[in-house]
Parts: C-alpha cells; sequence; structure tokens
C-alpha cells in the first residue's frame, strides 16, 4: 500500500535524524535543534505549514503558520531563516489569533447620517470613484489624497503610486512612515545619496560592541536583541545602552548610558571630538572616501502651517571640522547632557579602538527627533571618521519598526516627493517612470505636495477634500490628534478607511473597506536588512474582505485607467511584481525575481546574478562598486560618503515653571503600533491592557502618587488622564516621564506636539513638555 | 530506496551559505543546530546510483567541511 | 416687664449658643469624615527588576547534564507550600536560629549546588536580595498539628495547557511578584524537571512569555469604547 510504504519510509527518516541527533549530542552536549521543539506540536495532526514574514515589526521574521481546514492555527519560527532562525517574540507566536478578532471587519460600511449602514463591494467602490472623480473635478486633482504605510504590501503601495502619482496626477501619496522612519532615509540620502542600510543583520554575528542610541531593543526588536544577547553569552560582546530611560534593554546592558533629552546630538559630535583628539581618525579611508559639508543652523520646528525649509550644504574642509567641535569638548558636552565626561570617553574609546568592531542600532529615539535627520547624520559621522562601516561587524543601522517601511514606503517610494526610482524633482526619473507606468510623462507632477503633517493640515484647510487611508491608524498616531480628529470630522470632507478592525479611524470615515489581512492574501513585505520576503494566500478573506491592492485596482478601472491597471486578478500580484522590478534593474537596487522570493526564506537587494548583497559600497561584496577601490559610496556621483557638520540645537518646547516636565511616548513589547492586532489577541491583552504613565520612582513618593493613581498630563494641547506606573516596565528620569502609545481609549497623541525634523518632516513623539498633577 | 543521515560541519562561518546550498537540492532535508555549527541531512534517494550521484553533489559544496555518515537504511525491493 | 425682658433676652442668647454650638458641632463632625472612593481594581504590570539576574550562567544552564536521580518533581514541589504561591517552608534543619541569609540561608540557595547530607541539590533562590529569609520561610520542626484545618489546598497551574496556540509560548501562569528572575526556579538541577526550560540560553524571557496578569481578577478581552451594531 502506498500509504504504508509512506509511513515506513517517514519512520525510517525519523529513525535516521534520531540517530544523528543522538550522534550530534554526544559530541557536543546541549546542542539544539529546532526539530526538537516541535516535537510538542499536535501529534498525527494534518498541519500545513507554510512560510510568511511576520506581520508586525520591520525586522522581518520568517515564520511558519499552521494551517488546518483551512484556518491558521499556529506559528512556528522558521529555522531557516536567516534572520530569527527559528525564533520569534510572543507577538510573533500569536500573531494569526490577530485575524479571528470578534469584530473583524467582514462588509462594507457607509456613514448615512451619523451611522454606519451595511453595503455591498461594489456599491461602495462605486462611491469612492464617483467621490474622487467629483473632487478632481470640483476642487482640483491635488484635493485628492492617499495616505498608507509600512504595513502596505509592496503591491499595495506601487498601484496606489501609480494611481495618484502616475495616473491622476497628483504627489498626494504619503504613509505613515513618514512619522517613523523619514529622518533615517534623510539620514540616508545626505551622507550617503542612496537609502537604506550598507550592513545586515549578519553583522551582529561579527561585531563586539554594540552601542544602542536610544533603542529599547528588548522590547521593541526582541528578536535581533536576543541575538545580541546570545553573541554575548558566545563571545563575550559589550552592549552599551545609551538611552533618556532606564527600560528591559538597560537591565540587560553591560553598560546603561542615560542623557537628558535632545543632547544626543552634543554627545555624538563629543565622540567626533574625542576620536579626532585622540588620533583616531582612520585617515587613509577619510581621505579616498569621505567629504566634509555644513548645511543651514537653525532650522526651526515646523509648527507652523506650510512651513517650508530647504538646507543649502557648503563644502568644508577637515580643518574647520576641527575648529567646529571645540565647542564640544567631553567636559562641556558633560554640562548640557548629564552624561560624565568619562563615559563619554569611554563610548569614544570603542569607536576609535582599530581592534574592535562596533555597530550602532538606532530606531524611533533617533528618527522621531526635530534634528532627526542631524543624528543619524551624526552617528555616520563617527562611522565615517574611524572608518568602521560596510565591513561584516563594523556597521551603523538603522532599524524599522514597520514590516513593510523599507520594502513599500521607501523601496516603492510611496513618499509625496519619490518615485519607485528616483525623486519626482527630477525629469529624467520621471520620465522613466512614466514609461513602465504607460503614462504621459507630463502627468507626474515635477513638485511634490504635502508630507504627512502637512496633508491633514490641508485637510483642514481644505485644500484637500478626500483622503483614502489604508493599513494605518493615524487618529492615534498623529501628534497634536485633536486637531486633525476634528479637521476628518469637518463638512466637505470625504474619508475612505481600508482597515480589518473598527480603529479611532474607521470612526471618522465614510466609508470603510473591509481589507483582506496578511496571510488572507498574497504579497511582500521589505525589511530593516534589504531582505525581500513573500507570502502566499494561506486562507480566505474573513467575509467580503478584500486585498488594498486589488480595492485601489478596482476603483482605477472605474476612473478609467483599464489600460494601465489591466492586470488579472488571478495573477495580479505576479504582474505587479514583475512590473515594479522593472523600476529597479541594474547592479545598485536589483529585486530578485519572485521565484526567488518563493523559493528562498527572502532575498536582499542588489540581487545580482543570482546573488544576494550582504554589505553595500564594499567591492568585496557589492557588485555595484567600480571605482577600483576597496569601498565606493556611489549614491553620491563623486563616489564618497558625506561628514556633516552638525550642531546641538535644544528641543521646540523645552519643560519650564508652567509645564515642568518631560514626556516621552513609545511603546510596549506586546502591542505594535496602535494595538488595533495585538489587544485582539487574548494573550497580549490580558498581558498589557492599558497605557499608564511611568514616573520616576523618587519623585513619585514627594508627589504622593502610587501604582495605579490616576494621574493628570497637562500640555499646551490638552490634557489627559492615566493611571500611574512607578518602578514596573520601564523608569524614567527625574522630571520626565513616559506614556505608550497603543492604547485608543487614552490617545495620549491628544497632547503631543507636531514639531518636526525641517529636513525630513517627521515629528518628534519624544519631547514636550507637561504638567503633572494627582487626581 | 535508501535513506541515509549525516552530521555535516560547515566551514568556520559558513553556516548559513552550506544550509542554503543544500536545502536547494531536492533529495535533501537540512535540521540545523541551534546553538553549534553542525547540521544533520537527510538524504532520500530512489536507488543506490542516485544515492551515490547525490553524495558527489554534497561533497562538491565549497562551504562544508565535513561529512559524517551516522546511519543508513534501505527499503526492500518488493 | 423688665424681668420678661431680662428673660428673653437670656432665652435668645441661650437659643442663639445651641444653634451656633449644634452647627459648628456638625460641621466639625463633616470635616472629620473623608469620603471613600471607590478604588478601581487596578492591573499591574511586573516589575522588571531582576529578569536577566541570573543570565551570566545561562549556558553553563543549557551545558549541565542532566542528573536525573536527583531531579525534583512538580509531584512533590508543593508539599512544602501551604497554596501555590506561598512561601515553602524549610524542610531540612537550619545551621542557626540567629543570623541573617547572607551568612547561613544563601550560602546554598544562592546559587545552588550538590548537598550531599540531604542528598538533593539546593534550589536557587530568586530573590537573593530579601536576607531575612525565615520571616518568611519557616521550619518544618514537628508533623503534628494544633488543631486539624478545613483550609482547601487549591492545585497549582498546571503544566503543558498555558499555551494559546499548539506550539505557541505558554504564558506565565503565576505570579512574578519577587519571582521575576526566571532562570532562578526555571533553569538547573534544583529545577523541576516538568517546568525546566529547554532553551536556557535565551534569556530575554519575556520576549516570548507574557504573564496573564490575574492580579485581581481576570481582564478579559479587549474592548473599544464605540461600536458600530446599535
Amino acid at each position: 500500500m502506498y500509504t504504508s510504504l509512506t509511513n515506513r519510509r517517514e519512520f525510517l527518516k525519523k529513525m535516521a535524524i534520531m540517530s544523528a541527533m543522538t550522534a550530534a549530542a554526544t559530541m557536543f552536549p546541549g546542542i539544539l535543534f529546532a526539530e526538537e521543539q516541535e516535537k510538542n506540536l499536535p501529534k498525527g495532526g494534518n498541519l500545513d505549514w507554510k512560510k510568511a514574514p511576520c506581520r508586525f515589526c520591520g525586522v522581518g521574521c520568517g515564520v511558519l503558520v499552521g494551517i488546518d481546514n483551512g484556518k491558521a492555527v499556529a506559528v512556528k519560527g522558521d529555522p531557516k531563516s536567516p534572520v530569527n532562525k527559528g525564533l520569534c517574540c510572543v507577538k510573533g507566536y500569536h500573531s494569526v489569533m490577530s485575524i479571528y478578532g470578534k469584530d473583524r471587519l467582514t462588509k462594507p460600511l457607509v456613514k448615512k447620517n451619523g451611522k454606519f449602514v451595511e453595503t455591498s463591494m461594489k456599491e461602495a467602490l462605486d462611491l469612492i470613484a464617483s467621490k474622487m472623480k467629483e473632487t478632481i473635478s470640483d476642487y482640483g486633482k491635488d484635493a485628492v489624497s492617499i495616505y498608507g504605510s509600512g504595513q502596505w504590501t509592496i503591491p499595495d503601495g506601487y498601484v496606489a503610486s501609480k494611481l495618484f502619482k502616475g495616473c491622476i496626477g497628483t504627489n498626494n501619496v504619503e504613509a505613515n512612515a513618514r512619522l517613523c522612519m523619514a529622518s533615517a532615509v534623510t539620514g540616508f540620502m545626505t551622507s550617503f545619496g542612496i537609502d537604506e542600510p550598507m550592513g545586515c543583520y549578519e553583522d551582529i554575528d561579527h561585531a563586539d560592541v554594540f552601542v544602542l542610541w536610544g533603542n529599547n531593543m528588548a522590547e521593541m526588536h526582541p528578536v535581533l536583541f536576543s541575538r545580541l544577547l546570545d553573541q554575548r553569552l558566545k563571545r563575550g560582546v559589550k552592549i552599551i545602552d545609551f538611552a533618556t530611560r532606564t527600560t528591559r534593554t538597560s537591565m540587560a546592558a553591560d553598560k546603561s548610558i542615560i542623557f537628558q533629552p535632545q543632547t544626543d546630538l552634543a554627545v555624538a559630535n563629543a565622540i567626533c571630538y574625542e576620536i579626532i583628539n585622540n588620533g583616531w581618525v582612520n585617515k587613509a579611508f577619510v581621505e579616498k572616501h569621505c567629504n566634509f559639508k555644513k548645511g543651514l543652523t537653525n532650522m526651526g520646528y515646523g509648527l507652523e502651517d506650510k512651513y517650508n525649509f530647504n538646507d543649502k550644504p557648503e563644502g568644508i574642509t577637515f580643518e574647520d571640522f576641527k575648529t567646529f567641535l571645540q565647542d564640544y569638548t567631553p567636559e562641556k558636552v558633560e554640562k548640557v547632557s548629564g552624561v560624565s565626561a568619562k563615559d563619554i570617553k569611554y563610548m569614544a574609546s570603542y569607536y576609535g579602538d582599530p581592534n574592535k568592531k562596533v555597530m550602532s542600532l538606532w530606531c524611533m529615539g533617533m528618527n522621531q527627533h526635530t534634528r532627526g535627520t542631524w543624528i543619524n547624520n551624526l552617528v555616520y559621522n563617527i562611522h565615517l571618521l574611524t572608518g568602521k562601516i560596510s565591513e561584516p561587524g563594523n556597521s551603523p543601522f538603522s532599524l524599522t519598526g514597520q514590516p513593510s517601511a523599507c520594502g513599500t514606503v521607501r523601496e516603492v517610494g510611496t513618499l509625496t516627493h519619490k518615485l519607485p526610482h528616483g525623486v519626482v524633482t527630477n525629469k529624467e526619473h520621471r520620465e522613466f517612470a512614466a514609461k513602465i507606468w504607460d503614462v504621459p510623462a507630463e502627468n507626474i507632477p515635477a513638485k511634490p505636495s504635502y508630507h504627512t503633517v502637512e496633508m491633514f493640515r490641508a485637510l483642514d484647510r481644505g485644500d484637500i477634500r478626500f483622503m483614502w487611508i489604508q493599513v494605518t491608524n493615524p487618529m492615534v498616531t498623529m501628534p497634536k490628534l485633536k486637531r486633525y480628529r476634528d479637521a476628518c470630522e469637518k463638512e466637505g470632507r470625504f474619508i475612505v478607511v481600508s482597515d480589518i478592525y473598527p480603529t479611532p479611524t474607521t470612526d471618522i470615515a465614510d466609508v470603510i473597506l473591509p481589507s483582506a489581512m496578511w496571510i488572507e492574501r498574497e504579497g511582500m513585505y521589505g525589511n530593516s536588512e534589504r531582505r525581500t520576503q513573500y507570502f502566499e494566500q494561506m486562507i480566505q478573506p474573513s467575509g467580503e474582505a478584500m486585498s488594498d491592492t486589488w480595492q485601489i485596482v478596482e476603483v482605477a478601472k472605474r476612473l478609467g485607467y483599464e489600460k494601465q491597471f489591466y492586470y488579472n486578478e488571478a495573477t495580479h500580484i505576479e504582474e505587479i511584481y514583475n512590473e515594479y522590478r522593472r523600476h529597479h534593474e541594474g547592479n545598485k537596487h536589483a529585486m530578485a525575481p519572485l521565484e526567488v522570493l518563493k523559493a528562498e526564506p527572502g532575498a536582499q537587494w542588489p540581487y545580482v546574478n543570482g546573488k544576494s548583497t550582504k554589505w553595500r559600497f564594499n567591492a568585496e561584496y557589492d557588485p555595484a562598486c567600480s571605482n577600483g577601490e576597496q569601498f565606493h559610496f556611489y549614491g553620491n556621483k563623486d563616489g564618497k560618503a558625506v561628514i556633516w557638520q552638525r550642531p546641538y540645537e535644544p528641543a521646540p518646547e523645552t519643560p519650564d515653571d508652567d509645564y515642568p516636565f518631560w514626556l516621552c511616548t513609545g511603546r510596549v513589547v506586546e502591542h505594535w503600533h496602535t494595538g488595533s492586532m495585538t489587544r485582539r489577541i487574548p494573550v497580549l491583552h490580558k498581558a498589557m491592557p492599558h497605557a499608564y504613565v511611568e514616573l520616576n520612582p523618587e519623585q513619585a513618593k514627594e508627589m504622593q502618587i502610587r501604582t495605579g493613581d490616576q494621574v493628570k498630563l497637562t500640555t499646551r494641547r490638552g490634557e489627559i488622564i492615566l493611571p500611574a506606573s512607578v518602578n514596573e516596565r520601564g523608569v524614567p528620569e527625574r522630571n520626565q516621564v513616559f506614556v505608550p502609545f497603543f492604547d485608543e481609549n487614552m490617545l495620549i497623541n491628544d497632547v503631543t506636539l507636531d514639531a518636526f525634523c525641517p529636513i525630513s518632516k517627521q515629528p518628534d513623539y519624544k519631547k514636550c513638555a507637561v504638567k503633572i498633577e494627582k487626581v | 530506496m535508501p535513506i541515509k543521515s549525516y552530521l555535516a560541519h560547515p566551514h568556520e562561518g559558513k553556516k548559513s551559505e552550506l544550509v542554503q546550498a543544500l536545502t536547494s537540492i531536492s533529495s535533501c532535508e537540512v535540521i540545523p543546530a541551534e546553538n553549534n555549527d553542525l547540521l544533520i541531512v537527510i538524504t532520500e534517494t530512489t536507488n543506490n546510483t542516485e544515492d551515490n550521484i547525490l553524495k558527489e553533489k554534497i561533497e562538491a559544496i565549497e562551504s562544508l567541511k565535513l561529512l559524517a555518515m551516522v546511519s543508513g537504511f534501505d527499503t526492500p525491493i518488493k | 416687664m423688665k424681668r420678661i425682658g431680662i428673660i428673653s433676652l437670656f432665652l435668645i442668647l441661650f437659643l442663639a449658643f445651641v444653634t451656633v454650638w449644634n452647627v459648628s458641632y456638625l460641621e466639625g463632625r463633616e470635616e472629620a469624615y473623608i469620603p471613600v472612593d471607590n478604588e478601581q481594581p487596578m492591573t499591574l504590570i511586573p516589575s522588571e527588576i531582576g529578569v536577566f539576574e541570573r543570565s551570566k550562567f545561562a549556558l553553563d544552564y543549557a551545558n549541565m547534564p542532566v542528573d536525573e536521580n536527583h531531579q525534583r518533581s512538580l509531584e512533590t514541589y508543593y508539599d512544602n507550600r501551604a497554596f501555590h504561591g506561598a512561601p515553602p517552608s524549610i524542610p531540612h534543619p537550619v545551621a542557626s536560629d540567629r543570623g541573617m541569609g547572607e551568612d547561613i540561608c544563601l550560602k546554598c540557595h544562592q546559587n545552588g549546588g550538590f548537598v550531599d547530607k540531604f542528598d538533593a541539590y539546593a534550589p536557587v533562590t530568586p530573590h537573593p536580595e530579601m536576607v531575612n529569609c525565615r520571616q518568611c520561610h519557616v521550619a518544618q520542626v514537628s508533623e503534628s498539628l494544633f488543631e486539624e484545618t478545613n483550609f482547601h489546598k487549591i492545585k497549582a497551574p498546571e503544566v503543558g495547557i498555558n499555551n494559546a496556540l499548539d506550539g505557541s509560548p505558554p504564558i506565565i501562569p503565576h505570579q512574578i511578584q519577587m519571582h521575576e528572575n526566571c532562570l532562578a526556579c526555571h533553569a538547573g538541577p534544583a529545577a523541576p524537571k516538568e517546568i525546566r526550560v529547554t532553551h536556557p540560553e535565551r534569556v530575554n524571557c519575556r520576549q516570548c512569555h507574557v504573564s496573564n496578569n490575574k492580579e485581581v481578577r481576570d481582564i478579559g478581552e479587549f474592548k473599544r469604547l464605540s461600536n458600530y451594531d446599535d
């Protein structure tokens, strides 16, 4: 019998595996195989395991999803994935539960007289298309806009950009990633002329020292952090936590260094001072591969409507740079930053030691910063001065928070100034995109329109009348939220929201479209290390839910763009991806073919001659290097990277007598982004049911506040009451408080400030002044 | 139908290359150790000639330092 | 007439005094009363202190061979605990009735190890910073009882049923207060075999294992403030 034969073969295979494991265990006591951890999985169950990148953060762990009878029932880490090597975090392990929340949106809803009424998908799409046509004819094409996120799959973002920029002809395309990693992008663009990290996660296996710049990795990037911890056990590497607050990461680190908010700028410059002063500069590298530049200072903070800023870079010499750094001796910086000169010298000594490989890691702490571009530049300065870059283990590494912030927003270019290849301001880039999109080149406007904050301000003013929001929750995440919520509810605004659950954003919608989520559809994500990962459709969408890609395609067809949106429903993801790849042809950015993505746990671009590129700008690994040297920073025309002179400037709103505390916001390990998915996972909700305000224990005692007491937070934007948390998850410094932002029932963003980095336009959620009272 | 299991030692730092190379061979199953530079390789072929060819193919992989057979089974032909 | 006038004057004064005194007495009582607010039950997030305390031994734990002849088991683990979560009593004679933890108990219970005399491994305390051990842990001197008890010993959480999904990491079914240091009880030769972790080298335990936070009452599921059904 056939079955008995397979059974027998299965049995023999098991025997073979068992004997091999036993043999391995005698050689290496304590050796672990992923297979052993799977032994507790349902026995004899007919689980079908299919590979996908995790739905949640930008780390991009490979997961295997267990499917039973058309339902996703289990998750395990993919042992073959080089990202997570079989391990996940608590969110990943429970991720499939977020598909099955009871209040899942399964039908389109249309608001009539303030109430949502069910309708059919066809009618809802007709209504959206007619409303778009009407808005364009009444107010012009710049009155319609689309707002997505780094949770868009690559095809979602691609069709959104093609429809709005190519067909309709407006640059009103933005994404939540503007609030998340725009400063990382401008940091890369100004220093290297091309976006995204030069290194990869494998740097973790080579580095000797890790410096975490305002990055609570133990909670926010736990899987990568466990790779750090693993290296420490095996190789005794050092982990330095450089932050404003004591967290789980600080507890795990070898050294925790606390600085005053905003003064990371000064400390980074002080490290450069020390490197130069002690003669630790890698002179050969700097002479061959670096330029020195300075830009404008006192840029302002973008607090006023229609604020505009354009930097004017100017070349300087190494001597100028040295003179500039005289203001940043460790002793002087100690006074502003609260970091002792000894600690500054301690950090500098690791960067300066030619025998130590150093990896710097950061995420929101540096990006959500009114000088976010500058602080990104400054950390690159440190790595460039010492030549510790683009080599295994020597790596400045900017992490991301969304599954496809890199893949979709940065690479597809769903930002107002971007195209899949290049920028809208460049004529050649526009013509190149228009050719692939099959539209006249004049269609694409040469001028960027609104960045995210300004887009919502335009909606408030009435310059924008129609907004389509997909896969994100701006009514929880926008800073100074109340203004923008009121804007959405104004007369004469039409808001379409595509989502999977009711959220504060669907609350303000005129039409809600139910979206197919993650493995209910086919798609790709791109993670922080330039790895593109594919996932197939594994289960049927809930109710009438439709993928975000196909929603846009349907509307595009109704707007009369059948020619450009020629895709076949059964094969559209493949067709779109193949079309998208054409934008990135060439050694610098080639994307792997779909067959490769389907077979492997992702591939890292530039994917040239059947190979992923792990380290860019290094001739040994990167096929795009062409100057005959060991390094080639080909993003800039002269092939050189830029060391920027960027000073310390204070935050726009600092604590004073009326508002004596700093307010910092952030995340917790249990919830992802606004919690609209993770809060529907009972395990995670029970572990972290609501937001809170963390206080400094000493100060809480003085103010007679205990854990659980109601505390009122007042800023110039408004007030909010939260339960206090003393000595629990994190411990802030004196005169600082911390609030996680995931809780839609306690919207901390009602009181945050909408100041942003003038270069990247990314708001600073980490710093504003607040008053604290017990109620 | 020979089924064999091996322990494969990669060259230093080449573990992931070896995993990739082995995974791409269809008649090979790979179980990498989580905490050591060691892989378990299970091969399944239809006959002895195929098995020999496969073994040569595996031994030709550059990132492989040492391949040690642990056990082998053969299904009798019915 | 004059007399009536005087009497009524005094009467008025007396009444006025009574009224004033009464009002002030009542006011005094009112002030002394502090209203009792209905305190909302609050959920606590477990403290992070001590999470990584023993992580430096993680590799040793991983490489340690299992001594099957002396391993403990959950079957007997709760025998010297009044209930699940109660401080265990001391099942062996103690060296001295005076002196604090660091000289006496911690000698064995800080890092554990095999004790010939008891033919067992010493369990490791998850809270070595609390040195007045005998405040909570008392010796078992006598087997007899003063009077019988009707106390009902509830069952401790079971192993293997705390996963939300097949194969997903189990949640933490017990309180974490004073047990923040996972490896103390879940690794090493004194850990009961059922709860000995297979992967002690992954030291950031709460990356995958979260508490279910049932400090006061069950938290229930996430509820939005508004919904579209009504």
